[in-house]
């Protein structure tokens, strides 16, 4: 792999939540995922996982260590430059959807795009693409409360990917999601993955991990293991759903 | 690729037309509660409209029930003397003071020490009062008749009377077709009219007019003006009235009095002053009762949303994009209060102002002061709130609620 496929890059990152005793939640954690790797994060509940994807999405900063998103530091910039890389490099799947319920699905994925600019019309276009390669170009005009959890998770990820961002953060995608729509979930990642986005895929779910070809492991805020192998293709299970 | 630069093509942006549809949002996905919230500044705004817009009316009513008797008429009329007696003025006030040339026209009125009775030998008291009088005397007060004519140059000269309205009505003359007289000391007079009530001059209307000639020949009395009534062009009303005591009575200028008719109406529109500095305070007390609610709401607002707002942040918008938000939504707000309730203070207003069958006045200003007033408003119950948004920690708004 050469150094300029490496969208992500962390060198010893610690973070520590004040408090008496303070929590070091994660502990020296180095990090390089590249271009077109979809990883999985797994961890127990409490192992820092959360916490390394909110270094990771600059939505919060490293106690020391360094954080680098296509190369470019990010510990020295400021609140508003973060924001900018964000709109313009990250894309957030949460557990919880984190969806805009007085807003169709159409604008809610166009949001994806709103922080960067560009006009209206512009965004609609192209979350419309987005909603097709998700899947849900029948829904293009419903509002989340109209839509079953699976759905809002696919109109979360086309929010995600409405940009071409260098990465994907994932957390718990699937967490409030049953076992099938689990799968079908897994299996729309992977298939973006294979048209080129780069994923990070934070689980405590070894079905959802074992989508993933390369595996890392988190315990106690330190990476414990870093493997990779043949990921068990779920494409064909999820097709159904 | 090596390159550590920030990009700026990274900058994070939202156009102008999406500062407002971001906030709108959270305004279109509550309108019940927006409207609710709105309903404390449109009751404050309402009260502050409707009292200025009452006042205006029923002033402009004022002004223009003045307007239409006048404001160009001065009187003269005799002061007291520097010994305190009783000051006389010159015969020749009249002709004086129709020298000043903005002087349109100038009539004087002598009062008779004498009453008049509808039967010779009648003596009850009927509180009515008879005067001299020039033949111009109807055209300086621009005066109409009910019926019959003004005396002119050949009735004056004739024991013929006009009646005022309220001279007639206690005479018990309604009409000429009987052809009506009446007694003044032992002379009969012929009555040739009868004039309409005279706003401005009730004392006028009280009284019995004898043509100047008239009373010289009938009556035998010395003819000193009590009242000499100027009528003025309109725009120099102030510099006749300056030198009008000087003009006709040159020897003791202080010792005339002149006076305008129409400044004490114009007096009353001034009264209502302390009642409508309260309705104020109570219109004011309750925009601050409403801005307090709209700032309560907009907390509440930014804590119930605060995975919103992590949301935003996550994909790209500043704390400044955050700030903004919520002020506009806030100043939103208020502002929808501030046009219900110039709205709504206008239709009191129009309502009232119709039942007094006056014309409507809302004085335009007083609207755009509201509307501003309910604007600065949100931005200061919003001012908060905003910042409150604004420095949410982006990692702590995106956590889950448990
Ligand atoms: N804001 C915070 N303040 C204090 N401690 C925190 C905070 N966020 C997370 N932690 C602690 O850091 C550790 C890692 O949490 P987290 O990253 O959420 O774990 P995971 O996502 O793997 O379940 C936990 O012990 C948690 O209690
Ligand atoms: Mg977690």
């Amino acid at each position: 792999m050469t150094a300029d496929s490496v969208v992500l890059r962390l060198d010893n990152v610690v973070k520590e939540f004040p408090g008496s005793p303070p929590v070091r939640a994660l502990d020296g954690v180095d990090l390089s995922i590249g271009a077109g790797e979809m990883t999985a994060l797994i961890g127990p509940s409490g192992s820092g996982k959360s916490t390394l994807m909110n270094v990771i999405g600059t939505l919060d900063r490293p106690t020391s260590g360094e954080v680098r998103i296509d190369g470019v530091p990010t510990v020295t910039l400021s609140d508003a430059q973060l924001a900018g890389l964000r709109a313009a490099r990250i894309g957030f799947v949460f557990q919880q959807f984190h969806l805009l319920e007085g807003a169709t699905v159409l604008d809610n994925v166009a949001s994806g795009l709103l922080y960067r600019g560009q006009g209206r019309a512009k965004r609609r276009a192209a979350a419309t693409r987005a909603l097709d390669s998700v899947g849900l170009s029948h829904r293009l005009h419903y509002r989340p409360p109209q839509l079953s959890g699976g759905e809002r998770q696919r109109v979360a990820i086309a929010r995600a990917i409405v940009g071409e961002p260098a990465i994907v953060l994932a957390d718990e995608p699937t967490g409030n999601l049953d076992t099938g729509t689990s799968e079908s979930i897994i299996g729309l990642m992977e298939e973006l993955n294979v048209a080129g986005t780069t994923l990070l895929v934070i689980t405590h779910d070894q079905d959802v991990a074992g989508g993933c070809r390369r595996q890392v492991t988190i315990r106690d805020g330190r990476l414990v293991s870093d493997t990779a192998s043949e990921p068990r293709r779920l494409t064909e299970v999820g097709a159904a759903l | 690729m090596t390159g550590s630069g920030y990009k700026s093509a990274w900058r994070s942006r939202l156009t102008a037309p999406d500062v407002v549809g971001v906030g709108l949002y959270g305004i279109r996905g509550r309108r019940g509660r927006a409207i609710l919230t709105a309903i404390g500044i449109s009751i404050g705004i309402a009260a502050i409209v409707a009292v200025f817009g009452i006042s205006s009316s029923s002033k402009a009513d004022l002004l223009a029930q003045i307007d239409a008797l006048g404001t160009n008429l001065l009187v003269v009329t005799a002061g007291d003397t520097l010994g305190g007696d009783d000051s006389k003025i010159p015969v020749a006030a009249p002709d004086m003071a129709r020298r000043i040339s903005p002087v349109r026209s100038a009539s004087a009125v002598a009062m008779l020490d004498t009453e008049v009775q509808r039967n010779k030998y009648d003596e009850s008291p009927n509180g009515l009062d008879v005067y001299a009088s020039e033949s111009n005397l109807l055209e300086t007060l621009e005066g109409t008749m009910t019926t019959g004519r003004f005396l002119d140059e050949e009735t004056s000269t004739l024991p013929t009377v006009v009646l005022g309205s309220v001279a007639a009505q206690r005479l018990g003359i309604t009409g000429l077709a009987d052809l009506p007289t009446v007694y003044i000391g032992d002379q009969e007079f012929a009555v040739v009219g009868i004039l309409d009530p005279l706003t401005l001059h009730p004392d006028l209307d009280r009284s019995v007019l004898i043509g100047e000639a008239a009373t010289t020949t009938y009556l035998g009395a010395d003819l000193y003006p009590t009242r000499v009534y100027v009528r003025t062009t309109p725009e120099h009303v102030d510099a006749v009235r300056s030198v009008l005591g000087r003009t006709v009575n040159p020897g003791a200028p202080n010792e005339v009095e002149v006076t305008r008719p129409s400044d004490a109406l114009a007096a009353r529109a001034q009264v209502d002053e302390g009642l409508q500095n309260l309705l104020l305070g109570l219109g004011g007390v309750a925009l601050l009762v409403g801005g307090v609610g709209v700032a309560n709401v907009m907390v509440i607002s930014v804590i119930e949303r605060r995975q919103e707002i992590g949301l935003r942040r996550a994909i790209g918008a500043t704390r400044r994009h955050i700030g903004v938000q919520f002020l506009i939504e806030s100043v939103t707000l208020t502002t929808l209060g501030g046009l219900i309730g110039a709205g709504l203070g206008s239709l009191i207003t129009y309502v009232y102002a119709q039942q007094q069958g006056w014309t409507i006045v809302v004085p335009v200003t007083i609207l755009g002061a509201a509307i501003a007033a309910a604007l600065t408003m949100g931005a200061v119950a919003g001012l908060y709130p905003a910042v409150r948004a604004s420095r949410m920690d982006p990692a702590e708004a995106v956590r889950p609620s448990t």
